[in-house]
């Protein structure tokens, strides 16, 4: 899974749309415990669930009236839609057990995004890629 | 909460400078404004959101702020926030963008130790370490933050000015094959893939 592409389409785009996100106190995948705390183990569940996220809930809810921050959204999306593609085939050869940690971290996830408006629990969650990217680079 | 009344323009450029995630605050003094200006900083965790004033950068009169061990956690991201104090008045609180250590910081070039045969060059590569508050805290390499840390290296032939070039994710070269009796000059940078992050060549 290359995180490259994604990553470069998101540092192209972080300043416009992390400068639309006025509230520091709260943030989508980090609250109130960090990713980074996601065990071993639950790691392909969570990036299946994820991936999953971002294709259903929060791309759609992105656009702006900036041409080129829209286009590199879009380029981003489909990077997503690519890679759940290949997660889910990992699913279905039963290598991506879902836990009970997982499962609680990814409803917590859903709490925060739903704890606010719809275009505001979007935008911050696009502005949070860094931090999704940074976990799985990290946990490679 | 008890501030004056703030008619003293802002400061200008409040942001990061990170090299090897020694984070500092950087920022300009408010326009028009000579001599006498003092500072207060303040900084959040993004996510908590609660200010924390930094006590070392409260009434300064430089612009600058270090708050390495304040923004160390690289898993975190942070903003930071710069007043400016007058003759009785006082600025806005200006605020960075969202700093994250992991990707917003430059990372120095490798140390390059150079031995040799008669007709070949062997090189070690160190990569930085990331800042550390004191000297007796632990050491972590920035290969250690970097899973996708490699080495570009260079070596010049200095007669012919001919160039070969590496990428090795390794951090040792064995360059054979060459002329006896030649200089050669050997140059190393660090590629990190993924977040894209490049150092300088070392000299």
């Amino acid at each position: 899974l290359s995180t490259a592409e994604i990553r470069a389409g998101f540092t192209a785009i972080k300043a416009k749309i992390q400068s639309r996100d006025p509230i520091r106190s709260l943030s989508i995948l980090n609250h109130p415990q960090s990713l980074h705390k996601v065990k071993s183990s639950d790691r392909c569940c969570i990036t299946h669930q994820l991936f999953t996220f971002y294709v259903d809930k929060v791309f759609k809810h992105c656009r702006t009236e900036d041409s080129f921050v829209n286009r590199k959204i879009s380029s981003i999306a489909n990077s997503f839609l690519s890679a759940r593609r290949k997660l889910g085939q990992c699913r279905e050869q039963n290598n991506c057990v879902c836990g009970e940690e997982s499962t609680e971290k990814f409803k917590q996830i859903l709490a925060n995004y739903e704890g606010l408006n719809v275009t505001s629990a979007a935008m911050k969650s696009l502005g949070e890629l860094d931090i999704l990217l940074d976990w799985m680079e990290k946990s490679r | 909460s008890g501030e004056l009344y703030c008619s003293l323009p802002n400061p200008r450029n409040v942001h990061f400078e990170s090299i090897n995630m020694k984070n500092v605050l950087h920022w300009s003094a408010p326009e028009g404004t000579g001599d006498g200006v003092f500072y207060k900083v303040k900084y959040a965790v993004y996510g908590v959101g609660k200010w924390i004033r930094k006590p070392e950068c409260r009434n300064i009169n430089r612009t600058w702020c270090d708050l390495s061990s304040e923004t160390s956690d690289y898993e975190e991201q942070y903003y930071a926030s710069v007043k400016a104090f007058l003759n009785g008045t006082c600025s806005e609180w200006m605020e960075t963008t969202r700093f994250n250590p992991l990707t917003d910081t430059k990372i120095d070039p490798p140390m390059v130790s150079v031995s040799s045969t008669d007709r070949s060059i062997s090189i070690i590569l160190t990569a930085p370490e990331k800042w550390k508050s004191s000297p007796e805290e632990e050491s972590i390499s920035l290969l250690q933050v970097y899973p996708g840390l490699q080495y570009n290296v260079s070596v010049l032939n200095k007669r012919t000015k001919k160039r070969w070039f590496f990428s090795i994710s390794n951090n040792t070269l064995v360059v054979p094959w060459l002329e006896p009796g030649t200089a050669y000059c050997v140059s190393a940078q660090i590629h990190v893939t993924t977040p894209i992050l490049d150092s300088g060549f070392s000299k």
